[in-house]
């Protein structure tokens, strides 16, 4: 792994931000299959519990336990009920933006086919109804995208949300 | 408190009668009572002990508004302490958990060790003279005026003249063995994952101790996608609910003919737990699986803190694999509750049984649950409906079960293994038993 980002004018790097873009887009226009295309069959989606620790703890985050820690069966299921007619929680549905930033690309030159680790920065606005507040998801993610012959696929993603104590009602969403 | 004794005894007239006047679930007065009458009386559950399984380990819980540290101390001892120092009120722990062999409060540096005692006080002989002046022998930060432990559930209870832990659970321990006590290893703790939903505590409280109603239509979709095959209208109405001590709780059906390992494989333990599982639980116990044929899913202890054990299909091979939920209900407000939803597994599991409980804990409840994600939908909905001007106007029906004249529709289960009251079939007489508890605790004025 190379240790500095690559340079914002480079073409993996060009093409590691659009990736994200365009993933943010499927997401807010709630296409989650064609979000799962954009998935490795043996993706890892992690998103572990965050937790106030003293500085000096050595973690801020739950080892054992996540928010989210799924395989692509898991991530099918959830796709599946959001287009049954009874996934009751987004009928009607949320309006969200999932807002993409701070990303930065590495590559790894020990992998092939390649790998690249991209970090972003992910704020969820999420509105529901009419008369709720709306809820606001803040999360680092690291992500390992795969080069394949259909172009880059998501491998992992570790999504570090900033809040000890979630404020939106549910997980009903993807970051 | 503005709020007439006529007024409250006319609310819990009506409750009494399965008539919820709508506005106890978006009330401010009604919490305000509950905060005095309730939650500083009640035993309230914090933490389980394999949370803090080392010397020095903690954790730091609330009952409402009061922070507790609870720490396992050098003795191996747990302790509950009120995280206030004795001298400026400053919280002397401001992490939810870690390890420490004392807490120093960071505004004048009075240190305590990790039992509550005072150790330190910086200055001693200038500032009051020493010993004279301040005796620090005896001074700790308050212990938590009652402690109980059952299975490594802590318990505490800000009322020091509540009955003890154990007679408080009364017929319940039954039923909790199911779900912390399936080896003579106990269960472990993991998590908690906690979010803040906009809805009334009581609605999920009420929900896990009895509505078995709702899971076939909130839930459908579960049953849609192939992930778990129970809770169709079918299969639920053939359950029990059983009312016990201070909780209550709902079951599924087994099939026909299963033996208790037959019933366990079933639901997906793995042959090497169940031996374990045998020799844990009393012929009692044994006989609710493998005689009357139920298994145990959901359930409440009142005040606020629930369970769950469902086992859903966890990959495409069609793998079943059971899980273990413990969640409380925290107040925050009377529109907001903190949730807090822990997953619990068997210490002496194998790894691979853990491994796949905790995937299907995941996938079904928790933050992210595709269960849970359509229970909060109707809960922050009701609370929403609940803080209007017409929700006074509004009684809901929670007879389900009862005649007009207020007798069960049919009688008790006769062969129910369990202690308590069962009925098989829907009904809300789980419901109407944690109200009544939560009646007779508003009504007291002492």
């Amino acid at each position: 792994m190379t240790a500095r980002p690559l340079p914002y004018g480079d073409p993996a790097h060009q093409a590691a931000h659009q990736f994200l873009v365009e993933e943010a887009a499927l997401l807010d226009t709630a296409d989650y299959s064609g979000w799962l295309d954009l998935l490795c069959e043996d993706i890892r989606y992690l998103m572990p519990v965050r937790v106030t620790t003293a500085r000096g703890a050595g973690f801020d985050s739950l080892a054992d336990m996540g928010h989210f820690d799924e395989d692509m069966y898991a991530l099918r299921k959830r796709v599946q009920r959001l287009a049954t007619d009874h996934a009751w929680t987004e009928d009607p549905p949320s309006r969200t933006r999932h807002f993409v930033t701070n990303v930065r690309t590495f590559r790894n030159e020990a992998r092939a086919p390649a790998e690249f680790l991209v970090e972003s920065a992910v704020l969820l606005f999420r509105s529901r109804g009419d008369t709720r507040e709306a809820d606001l998801v803040s999360a680092g993610r690291a992500d390992l995208l795969r080069e394949t012959g259909a172009g880059l696929r998501l491998a992992r993603r570790e999504i570090t949300v900033d809040e000890a104590v979630l404020r939106t009602q549910n997980l009903a969403v993807f970051l | 408190m503005n709020f007439a004794g006529s007024q409250l005894a006319a609310v819990l007239a009506d409750v009494r009668r399965g008539m919820i006047p709508a506005h106890i679930y978006g009330d401010p007065q009604i919490f305000a009572l509950e905060r005095m009458r309730l939650f500083a009386r009640s035993w309230v559950f914090l933490a389980h002990e394999s949370e803090i399984p080392d010397r020095g380990d903690y954790v730091v819980r609330r009952v409402l508004a009061d922070s507790f540290i609870v720490a396992r101390d050098e003795s191996g001892a747990v302790r509950v302490m009120f995280n206030m120092c004795l001298h400026r009120g400053m919280q002397v722990c401001r992490a939810e958990m870690g390890n420490a062999s004392h807490f120093r409060c960071p505004y004048h540096a009075w240190t305590y060790r990790n039992d509550g005692s005072l150790t330190g006080l910086p200055f001693h002989a200038e500032a009051y003279g020493g010993e004279d002046g301040f005796p620090r022998e005896g001074q700790s930060l308050l212990p938590a005026p009652a402690l109980g432990i059952h299975n490594g559930l802590i318990f505490i209870s800000l009322d020091p003249g509540v009955p003890p832990l154990r007679e408080y659970l009364g017929d319940f321990a039954f039923y909790l063995d199911f779900y912390t006590r399936q080896s003579p290893a106990g269960v472990e703790l993991r998590g908690p994952q906690r979010w803040r939903v906009k809805a009334n505590w009581k609605i999920g409280a009420e929900n896990f101790a009895g509505d078995s109603y709702h899971t076939p239509h909130t839930h459908a979709s579960v049953v849609d996608i192939g992930l778990f095959r129970e809770p169709k209208a079918s299969k639920r109405k053939e359950g029990a609910l059983y009312v016990a001590g201070p909780g209550a709780g709902t079951t599924y059906k087994l099939p026909p003919g299963g033996d208790f390992a037959g019933q366990l494989r079933y639901v997906g333990y793995p042959e090497e737990m169940i031996p374990a599982m045998a020799a844990s639980w009393s012929a009692g116990q044994r006989a609710l699986i493998a005689d009357s044929g139920f298994m145990v899913s959901a359930a409440t202890l009142f005040p606020n803190l629930s369970l769950v054990h469902n086992w859903p299909q966890i990959d495409e091979r069609g793998t079943v694999a059971p899980f273990i939920s413990l969640r409380q209900w925290q107040p925050v407000s009377e529109r907001e509750t903190e949730v807090l939803s822990w997953f619990a597994v068997d210490a002496a599991a194998p790894g691979d049984f853990k491994r796949d409980s905790y995937k299907a804990y995941l996938m079904c409840f928790g933050s992210s649950g595709m269960f849970e994600q359509d229970d909060v939908e109707n809960w922050v909905s009701i609370t929403e409906m609940a803080a209007g001007s017409m929700a006074r106007r509004l009684k809901l029906n929670s007879r389900m079960g009862l005649t007009a004249a207020g007798q069960p529709i049919k009688p008790p289960l006769a062969t129910f293994a369990g202690p308590g009251v069962a009925y098989q079939g829907f009904g809300e007489f789980n419901q109407r038993h944690w109200l009544r508890q939560w009646s007779d605790h508003l009504e007291d004025p002492r």
